[in-house]
């Protein structure tokens, strides 16, 4: 899945699999949907929805929710599309939108239930295993693992870490998306980093020191 | 460097982010200290161990429709003034709002100055077509309302009002409309010209789509220009529907919804659909009875 979505991210206007997606570069994409082309907007949903959909679900660690929030993403940039400067990377722009889709709807959860705490929940859940090294934790437990990890992150840290580490934006586009100062970005990014493994690592100890 | 300070850049060395100066004083401080190596080697090791990370996630077929439907195929024309007019009714804008208030202020402001208009009106002179009188109002509703098929609405006089009757013209415009309640504006209307039209356009697509023979043997069937059809059907669909909509014509409004499906799943198709699709649709067309419906319009 992540290199899939890297895939699609890294080929912006280059040749490759999706010969009707690639064909176009972003800036063109987005020239033609402003002329009214509709199936420009197909191309875009098509190179973007894979990156989309799985930022939206590590911020909201919910499939359905994901699902309809991708949605609502799409719709925003469609409505949105002829206000956008030209001078952002497509791809920065739409996780922009994603961010503040999902950030609204856990706001939403937020109050309606007003405190969940995930950080037990994670601790609870992977408390009985003895710690194996990650070469021989299934693929199943380790998914699990991160994740339960990732939600046990504040979302500033989840939205920088997830954007960093599984989609591999440089700090200026992380900047760009959240519109956080760089230095708190690193920061944020490092501390992120210190708690997934503070968090990980008592589940995947041996083989976690290389 | 020190240690120190080759362990606090450490991630953004990592992570590419350092210039390139610094980077190469990192990697020659790496090269020659173990104990910061190593931790550049578990820093990597996690990043590798991040990069197996599955969500198991799979962008489900569907959702483009679902985003198709409130985007693309919700596109209009981009000039003329109705584009323009119905533009002002795209949510979640602030000119929903002030659109909407003002659209009912003219819906009220017709509908008033009509109403005002038949009651001052001299019944001499009043005019009206195809009115039929007192006694055969209720059983000529329902006769007009099955046989009538370029007119979408029947035409009404007052109970207490002499009427006189005309033999049907196809002009239009000099109706005396003094003695006519106002579900009559349904015939006067020029867009029930352009809902009568469409509806015949769909009516023939759908019945291409039908009538399409699929053999056992066919791989793919060309539908490059029942696609392309549909696609500007839709969009004619959907501006007429929401004014249907606004002007309460609801059996309109009711037909062009049940439309919608149909011109979107043809207007989904791949230029070469596969036999199945097409049947899939065939059937649809055949078990809802929508061309039947359509000619009753």
């Amino acid at each position: 899945m992540k290199r899939l979505a890297l895939d699609e991210l890294k080929g912006e206007g280059q040749p490759g699999r999706f010969a009707g997606t690639l064909m176009n570069s972003s800036g063109e994409l987005v020239t033609r949907v402003c002329q009214g082309d509709p199936e420009a907007f197909r191309l875009i949903f098509e190179r973007y929805s894979r990156p989309v959909i799985g930022f939206i679900y590590d911020m909201v660690s919910d499939r359905e929710l994901a699902e309809e929030l991708t949605q609502e993403t799409f719709v925003r940039a469609y409505r949105g599309i002829r206000g956008m400067n030209r001078e952002t990377k497509l791809s920065t722009w739409l996780f922009g939108i994603a961010r503040n889709v999902a950030r609204e709807s856990l706001r939403a959860r937020a109050r309606a239930s007003r405190h969940v705490d995930l950080e037990d929940k994670s601790v609870l859940d992977l408390s009985d295993n003895e710690p194996v090294p990650v070469e021989r934790l299934l693929s199943k437990e380790l998914n699990e693992l991160i994740r339960l990890a990732l939600n046990a992150l504040d979302e500033d840290k989840r939205v920088v870490f997830t954007l960093k580490v599984f989609h591999q934006c440089s700090y200026e586009e992380i900047a760009g998306i959240t519109g956080f100062s760089l230095a708190k970005l690193k920061t944020d990014l490092h501390r992120a980093r210190a708690e997934m493994r503070r968090r990980i690592k008592p589940y995947a100890g041996v083989g976690y020191e290389v | 460097m020190k240690c120190e300070l080759c362990l606090e850049l450490l991630e953004e060395y990592l992570d590419g982010e350092l210039a390139e100066r610094v980077s190469s004083e990192v990697a020659a401080h790496l090269v020659t200290c173990s104990r910061c190596l190593t931790e550049s080697s578990v820093l990597a090791a996690e990043e590798e161990m991040f990069s197996r990370y599955d969500r198991e996630l799979e962008v489900p077929a569907s959702l483009w429709g679902q985003i198709a439907e409130r985007t693309v195929v919700t596109q209009l024309p981009k000039n003329g003034f109705g584009a323009r007019f119905v533009s002002l009714f795209r949510v979640p804008s602030f000119g929903f709002a002030l659109a909407t208030a003002v659209a009912l202020i003219v819906i009220g402001l017709v509908v008033g100055s009509t109403y005002i208009r038949s009651r001052k009106s001299d019944p001499k002179h009043t005019t009206v077509i195809g009115a039929p009188t007192p006694s055969s109002v209720a059983s000529r509703k329902d006769e007009q309302q099955q046989n009538d098929v370029t007119r979408p609405a029947n035409v009404f006089a007052s109970h207490d009002k002499s009427k006189t009757r005309r033999s049907p013209a196809p002009k239009r415009t000099p109706i005396d409309q003094s003695d006519v309640l106002s579900s009559d504006f349904g015939y006067q209307d020029p867009d029930d010209k352009d809902t009568a039209k469409h509806i015949e356009q769909t009516q023939n697509l759908l019945r291409s789509i039908r009538n399409v023979q699929v053999n056992d043997g066919d791989h793919e069937i060309d539908v490059t220009y029942d696609k392309a059809l549909s696609r500007r059907l839709l969009n004619e669909n959907i501006v007429l529907r929401r004014d249907a909509e606004m002007k309460a014509k609801f059996p309109t409004k009711s037909l062009l919804s049940d439309l919608e499906p149909f011109l979107i799943d043809i207007a989904n198709l791949p230029d070469q659909a596969r036999p199945e699709d097409i049947r899939a649709i065939k059937e649809r067309v055949q078990k809802t009875e929508i061309v039947a419906a359509l000619i009753g319009y």
